[in-house]
């Protein structure tokens, strides 16, 4: 876990507090953070809460062909989004070890979420 | 104090949007500038033109309009989270061989750069969501 | 300083520790909509530590029949109150 001193600061921070699938947020989320950094912003992503299994490998599609949003995340390096985070507890919470992911992430404590809202001077939560 | 609002829920069906538009009336009464508002997720459908709600409710469409008119607020909706959701322009709606649009002005369709621009550019951006 | 909108119950969902995690020791919280509910004084110990910075929209409180119910300690604030709370913040962040 990084420490407070470590953490990204960047022009906007995207918070990702959905699950894939379920609903709209981690996709619409998602795409914000990707039109920002193609926009030439700096942006940090924090993984929280249910939105930690957005990080989870083996995600497929859905019955219906629905695309889900792994593809998204693995096109992140491609737009040089390269600060993830993610909150430890969280993560903890549903077992995802770092065998469990299919994209590397920084776990981070309770205290560095507070640090990382201050740290960014625009704060969009899906 | 230049303010954008970003709208995530949709009309009716959550409070956001009865919060949003009583949240941008005080703003403007007390001397501040709405310049544009955002909608986004399922706050796109605020920018459905047959919103027919009963004559007792509030119009929350004509609402936006009214901003619009009286204060030149951008109403902008997101292009990709609107066209799957329906919420289409004359323009958009022949490209995708529809007849007749289901959005018309003052709904201009943007995209998401728009949002990023005014959370950057204005003074405050304040989320209202379902 | 961060204003931190919540309007969401502390009934309904655990959405207010996510606010809470996120705020730092000068943040302010207001609670809208259904996240009036958070005023109560069975509910405002989910709050704890935030005395002085935990605000409430009195519209939301009258429409729901809960104005003159909230806990000691709440600040009760109109939208204009909403306004300036966001003009004294460096930024707001909603949580829903």
């Amino acid at each position: 876990m990084s420490d407070e001193s470590n953490l990204p600061s960047g022009d906007l921070l995207v918070v990702l507090r959905h699950g894939p699938h379920g609903s709209l947020w981690l996709r619409e989320g998602l795409e914000a953070a990707l039109v920002a950094a193609a926009l030439g912003q700096r942006v940090s992503l924090l993984f929280m809460g249910p939105g930690v299994a957005a990080l989870a490998a083996n995600q497929q599609r859905g019955p219906l062909e629905q695309k889900g949003t792994l593809p998204m995340l693995e096109m992140l390096p491609l737009y040089e989004v390269e600060q993830l985070l993610a909150v430890e507890d969280d993560l903890v919470a549903l077992g995802l070890g770092a065998e469990c992911l299919a994209v590397p992430v920084e776990r981070v404590g309770p205290a560095a979420v507070a640090a990382l809202m201050a740290r960014h001077p625009l704060v969009l939560n899906f | 104090m230049r303010y954008a609002l970003l709208v995530q829920g949709g009309p009716y069906s959550h409070q956001a949007t009865h919060s949003a538009l009583r949240f941008a009336e005080a703003l403007i009464r007390r001397g501040h500038h709405l310049e544009t508002v955002f909608f986004y997720h399922d706050g796109v459908y605020n920018a459905a033109r047959l919103l027919a709600p009963p004559q007792d409710e509030p119009h929350l469409g004509d609402a936006w309009r009214r901003l619009h008119d009286e204060h030149g607020t951008r109403l902008q909706v997101c292009i990709a989270a609107g066209l799957r959701r329906g919420l289409l322009d004359e323009r958009e709606a022949s490209r995708h061989g529809k007849a007749g649009g289901s959005l018309e002005a003052p709904f201009e369709l943007t995209g998401l750069g728009q949002l990023v621009d005014a959370g950057l550019s204005h003074d405050r951006l304040i989320t209202f969501a379902p | 300083m961060i204003l931190h909108i919540l309007n969401r119950s502390p009934l309904d969902s655990r959405v207010y520790r996510q606010a809470l995690t996120a705020m730092g020791p000068d943040d302010r919280l207001l609670l809208i909509e259904e996240g009036v509910q958070g005023a109560l004084p069975q509910m405002v110990r989910h709050f704890e530590g935030l005395d002085g910075r935990l605000f409430a929209l009195r519209e939301d409180l009258i429409a729901r029949g809960l104005e003159g119910r909230c806990a000691d300690g709440v600040l009760v604030i109109d939208v204009e109150g909403f306004v300036t709370l966001t003009e004294e913040a460096d930024k707001s962040v909603s949580w829903f």
